[in-house]
C-alpha cells in the first residue's frame, strides 16, 4: 500500500518535470506555449483521425517492443530490432513478389511467416555466436542494423526495385497480402490484431508455459539453468529466434498494413524506441503496450507541434531520452527508500 | 569502562522481530562469540552495529561514548571492521591493492606501493598474518582471502574486529591457523566478535559467548564456565541428539526411476570407471573410478579445490568427461545430458546454492519447478500446471518447517536454512536413486543440519546411493559408510567407517600424504 502511494507520487512528479521540461524547451525556441500546448493535444485527442494515428504508430512499436522484451527476459540484450524490423519487411515484399498469385488466407500467414523466419534468422546469427562463443551480443546486434539497412538499400535499388520508376522502392505488393484496413479514411489497419495477437501470446508463452518458465529461468541466472538441467545454448537461440521474428512482423505490418511497398527508412527509429518501449514496459506484454500508445501518442503531438507552432520535433526525442533517465532514476531512488525504511 | 556497549537493540524486517532487546557488552582484549542459529540474529546485530542497517531502538556505546554508524566507513574510521561471510574482494587485484583500496595512500595519487607492502609486510610479521602482498587475490585459497580481509581492516587500525562464520569455508588446518591470528590480535589488543554456530570452536578460543535465539538474546556466559552441551542445549532451546553411526542397511529396491522402462530390474547403485577431466589444459579429475552401493553413503573428504566439484558436476551431467564411464544402475549415463541424468534419477545438491541452484528473483514455487522432473510432470502439453505444484508447495513449506509468507515470495529473502530446505524438498520429491550432496550443510545451523542428516539417511534407508561431498570432515564421518580422500584430482582407496577409523590417517591423505599419483 505504502509502495504504491510512493510510486504513484514518483509518477507525479515525473510528470511535472517532464511538463516543466517540455516548457522550458519550447519557451527556448521561442515558440507561444498554448499554441505549442494546443497543438499537441488537439492532434492526439481532437480528431478520430489523430488518435488512429497514434494506434498506427503504436503497432510496429508494440511488436518490436514485444520481441526486445522476449530477449531481455531470457538475458538476449537485442538492441537490433530496427535492422530486424528492416529484413522483416524485406521478407515479407519479397515473399510476396515471388508467389502474386496466392488468396489471401494463404498469402498473409505465408508473408508472415517468412518476415518472421527472416528476422528471426537474422538475430539468431548473433544469438548463435554468443550462446556458442560467448561473444557480445550487443554490440553485434548493433552492427547487424546497419548491415540490414544498407541490405535494404541495395534490394530497393537491384532485385526489389520496381522498374516502372525511377525511385528507389519496390512495386505495390499484391492486393492479397495487403492488410485490411480499419476505420477508413484513417490509415488504421490490422496489423493491430497482430500486435494484440503477439501480445497475448507472449505473455502466455513467458507465463503459463514450462518453455517460458525456461526461457525466464535462463534470464535470471543461467547457471542455475544450466545446472538444473536447461539448455542456456538452446534457448538463447531460441529467444534470439522469438525476438527477432517479432521485430521482423513489426516490418512486415508496415509494408503490408501502411507503405504497401518497400523503401529505404520504412521505420523512423521505431527499432531503437522499441528497446524504450520494453524498458518502461518492464517487459511486460501488458504494460508495453501502454508505454507503446504513450511513446507513439507523443509522436503525433510533437510533429504537430513542429507544423502548427514551429517547435522542432526534435524536441520529442529529447522528452524521451529525459524521461528514460528518469524512470531509471525513480526507481532506484524508490529502491534506496524501501531500504531505508525496510532496515 | 566497555570497549562496546549496545543496550536494548531492536530491529525488526517486514514487520517481523529480527533483534528484540539485545544486550552486548565486549572489553578491550576480549573474544567475545555471537553464538547462535542461522536466522537467530546475530548478523543482523552486528550490521547494525557496523551501520549496514539502522536499528529501530536501543542505543550503542563506542568506548563511553554514544555512537550510532550510519555507514561502514564511519564505522571504519571509529575503529570497527568486519569481514563478511563472503568476501569482498576484486579477484584481479593484487592483495597489496586490495588492501589499500579506497584510501590514500602514501604518494597519492601515485601510491608509493613499496611502502604500502612494507607497512603490510610489517603488520604480516607482527600478527602472524601470512599474505603475500604482490599475490593476485584470484590465485590465493580460501583461508588466504580471509587473512587479506583481516589484514584490510588491520592496516585501517581497527580495534574491533567483526568475523562471520570465518570457519564456515575453512580445512581443519586453516582453522587451526585463524585461531592463531586470533589470539594474536587478542595479545596486542584488539577485540573480537566472532559470529558463529559451532561450538566447538567458541570453546577453543574466546573469553565470552552470548547466545542469541529468535532474535533475543538467551544467555551470556564466560567460556570458562560453560561447556558444549549446555551452549547447544541454549543455543537450539533442546537438547541436541547424540550422533552415532547409522546402522547399515540392507535395502535394496526393485526398479529404477520410472523413465527407464518401469520393468523389475536389480537395483545396482553407481559405479564411476576411469573418469577423467581437464579443464583449460590441467588435469581435474584423473582415472578416477568409484562405487557405491544401493542404500550406501560415500563419504569423499578432502580440503576444498581437490576436484570435489568437477567430481560432482561430471556425475550430475553439468560438466563434461573426457574419458570414462558413469552408470546407475546398469544404466550408462556417460553420454547424457543433465536433464536426462536428473530423469533417470540423480539428484544433485549444490555447494553453492545463489549461483547453482536457485533463482534468487523468482518465487519459491518457480523455484521449486526448477527441477527437470518436477517441471516435466507438472506440464501438461506444453503449460505448466501452477495449481497442483503450489499445494505441494505449501506442503513442504509445513513440512519441512520453511520461514516465509508463502509460496509466492521470492527465494531471495529466505535466509540460508530455509532456501536449503527448499531444495532438498526439491531434490527428494522425486524419490531419487543417486544424491549428490555437495557441501549440503554449508551456511547452515545444528537445528537444519541434523534435520538434512535425518533426510540423507532416510533415503539412504530407501535405498539410494548417496554420495557426499564435504570439507567437514565430522560431517563426513558421522554419516558415511564408507569413506575416500580426494586429492588433487585422484581418489583414495575407500576405508569402511567405524568409531575406531583412523582419523589421522585421513588427514594424512588430505594433505597429500601416501596418495599415488
Amino acid at each position: 500500500m505504502k509502495n504504491i502511494l510512493k510510486n504513484t507520487l514518483g509518477n507525479l512528479l515525473l510528470l511535472l518535470i517532464m511538463i516543466a521540461l517540455s516548457f522550458i524547451m519550447i519557451s527556448a525556441v521561442g515558440s507561444s506555449q498554448s499554441q505549442a500546448l494546443s497543438a499537441f493535444f488537439i492532434s492526439i485527442f481532437g480528431s478520430v483521425y489523430g488518435l488512429s494515428e497514434v494506434f498506427v504508430r503504436a503497432i510496429p512499436l508494440t511488436l518490436a517492443a514485444l520481441g526486445v522484451s522476449v530477449g531481455f527476459r531470457t538475458g538476449f540484450f537485442n538492441i537490433g530490432a530496427e535492422g530486424q524490423i528492416y529484413m522483416g519487411a524485406c521478407a515479407a515484399t519479397a515473399a510476396g513478389m515471388a508467389l502474386p498469385g496466392l488468396p489471401p488466407f494463404l498469402m498473409i500467414p505465408l508473408v508472415l511467416t517468412a518476415a518472421f523466419l527472416a528476422a528471426g534468422g537474422w538475430s539468431l546469427i548473433p544469438g548463435f555466436l554468443k550462446a556458442r562463443f560467448g561473444l557480445s551480443e550487443v554490440i553485434m546486434t548493433i552492427m547487424f542494423n546497419y548491415i540490414a539497412i544498407n541490405l535494404t538499400g541495395i534490394l530497393v535499388r537491384t532485385v526489389l526495385k520496381d522498374p516502372s520508376y525511377a525511385l528507389p522502392m519496390s512495386p505495390e505488393i499484391p492486393d492479397a497480402m495487403k492488410f485490411s484496413s480499419l476505420l477508413f479514411p484513417t490509415r488504421l489497419h490490422g496489423g493491430l490484431f497482430l500486435a494484440l495477437g503477439a501480445a497475448i501470446l507472449v505473455y502466455i508463452i513467458l507465463w503459463k508455459t514450462a518453455f517460458g518458465f525456461r526461457l525466464r529461468a535462463v534470464g535470471e541466472n543461467p547457471r542455475a539453468a544450466k545446472c538444473t538441467g536447461i539448455s542456456v545454448y538452446v534457448h538463447l537461440l531460441a529467444a534470439a529466434l522469438i525476438s527477432g521474428g517479432l521485430a521482423g512482423l513489426a516490418g512486415a505490418g508496415e509494408v503490408m498494413g501502411l507503405h504497401f511497398k518497400l523503401m529505404d527508412g520504412i521505420t523512423p527509429n521505431f527499432g531503437y524506441l522499441a528497446i524504450i518501449i520494453a524498458l518502461l514496459g518492464k517487459n511486460h506484454p501488458f504494460w508495453i503496450i501502454i508505454s507503446s500508445l504513450g511513446i507513439s501518442a507523443l509522436h503525433v503531438g510533437s510533429s504537430a507541434m513542429q507544423r502548427q507552432a514551429g517547435v522542432p520535433s526534435s524536441i520529442s526525442w529529447i522528452i524521451m531520452g529525459a524521461l528514460v533517465l528518469l524512470i531509471l532514476a525513480k526507481e532506484q531512488i524508490l529502491i534506496r527508500l524501501n531500504e531505508r525504511s525496510e532496515s | 569502562m566497555a570497549l562496546l556497549e549496545m543496550r536494548n537493540i531492536t530491529k525488526s524486517f517486514y514487520g517481523k522481530a529480527a533483534n528484540e532487546d539485545v544486550d552486548l557488552l565486549l572489553e578491550k582484549g576480549e573474544i567475545h562469540a555471537l553464538l547462535g542459529e542461522n536466522g537467530a540474529g546475530k548478523t543482523t546485530l552486528m550490521n547494525i552495529l557496523y551501520g549496514i542497517y539502522p536499528k529501530d531502538h536501543g542505543e550503542i556505546f563506542w568506548k563511553g561514548e554514544e555512537a550510532g554508524f550510519s555507514t561502514p566507513r564511519e564505522a571504519l574510521a571509529a575503529g570497527i571492521g568486519m569481514v563478511h561471510q563472503h568476501f569482498m574482494l576484486v579477484p584481479t587485484m593484487t592483495v597489496s591493492q586490495n588492501i589499500t583500496m579506497g584510501l590514500k595512500s602514501p604518494g597519492y595519487p601515485l601510491t608509493d606501493r613499496a611502502a604500502v607492502d612494507r607497512k603490510i609486510r610489517v603488520l604480516s610479521g607482527r600478527y602472524g598474518l601470512d599474505v603475500n602482498p604482490d599475490a593476485l587475490v584470484r590465485d590465493l585459497s580460501v583461508g588466504e582471502q580471509q587473512r587479506v580481509e583481516i589484514m584490510k581492516l588491520l592496516y585501517r587500525d581497527a580495534e574491533l574486529l567483526i568475523l562471520d562464520e570465518p570457519t564456515a569455508v575453512l580445512t581443519p588446518g586453516e582453522t587451526e591457523n585463524l585461531f592463531v591470528i586470533l589470539r594474536q590480535l587478542k595479545a596486542e589488543g584488539h577485540s573480537v566478535i566472532l559470529i558463529t554456530h559451532r561450538i566447538p570452536e567458541i570453546m577453543a578460543v574466546t573469553d565470552r559467548i552470548s547466545v542469541l535465539r529468535a532474535g533475543r538474546k538467551v544467555a551470556e556466559r564466560a567460556t570458562a564456565d560453560t561447556e558444549g552441551k549446555e551452549l547447544s542445549r541454549l543455543m537450539i532451546g533442546r537438547e541436541l541428539k547424540t550422533v552415532s553411526l547409522p546402522e547399515p542397511t540392507g535395502a535394496r529396491r526393485a526398479c529404477g526411476a520410472e523413465e527407464a522402462g518401469g520393468g523389475e530390474r536389480p537395483w545396482d547403485g553407481l559405479h564411476l570407471e576411469k573418469i577423467c577431466c581437464r579443464e583449460k589444459g590441467r588435469s581435474r579429475l584423473e582415472e578416477l573410478s568409484l562405487e557405491i552401493r544401493p542404500g550406501e553413503i560415500l563419504g569423499i573428504a578432502g580440503v576444498d579445490g581437490n576436484g570435489q566439484k568437477e567430481l560432482a558436476e561430471c556425475i550430475a551431467g553439468i560438466r563434461k568427461t573426457d574419458a570414462g564411464s558413469i552408470r546407475l544402475d546398469g544404466r550408462d549415463l556417460t553420454d547424457l545430458k543433465a536433464a536426462a541424468r536428473y530423469g533417470a534419477g540423480v539428484a544433485y545438491i549444490s555447494d553453492d546454492r545463489h549461483h547453482d541452484s536457485l533463482v534468487l528473483d523468482m518465487s519459491l514455487q518457480e523455484n521449486y519447478l526448477l527441477n527437470t522432473r518436477l517441471r516435466k510432470s507438472h506440464s501438461r502439453r506444453g503449460f505448466l500446471g501452477k495449481k497442483r505444484s503450489r499445494a505441494e508447495v505449501e506442503k513442504i513449506i509445513t513440512d519441512y518447517e520453511i520461514k516465509c509468507t508463502g509460496p509466492d515470495q521470492k527465494i531471495g529473502l529466505l535466509s540460508g536454512g530455509n532456501q536449503q530446505k527448499l531444495i532438498l524438498a526439491r531434490e527428494f520429491a522425486c524419490d531419487p536413486g543417486l544424491i549428490i550432496a555437495f557441501q549440503p550443510n554449508r551456511g547452515l545451523d545444528i537445528g537444519a543440519a541434523e534435520f538434512i542428516r535425518e533426510k540423507l539417511l532416510e533415503h539412504r534407508a530407501r535405498g539410494a546411493a548417496i554420495l557426499l561431498i564435504s570439507t567437514d570432515l565430522n560431517e563426513i564421518l558421522s554419516l558415511s559408510d564408507r569413506i575416500s580422500v580426494i586429492f588433487e584430482g585422484h581418489l583414495s582407496p575407500s576405508m569402511e567407517n567405524s568409531e575406531k577409523i583412523d582419523t589421522l590417517q585421513i588427514g594424512r591423505l588430505m594433505a597429500g600424504e601416501g596418495m599415488n599419483p
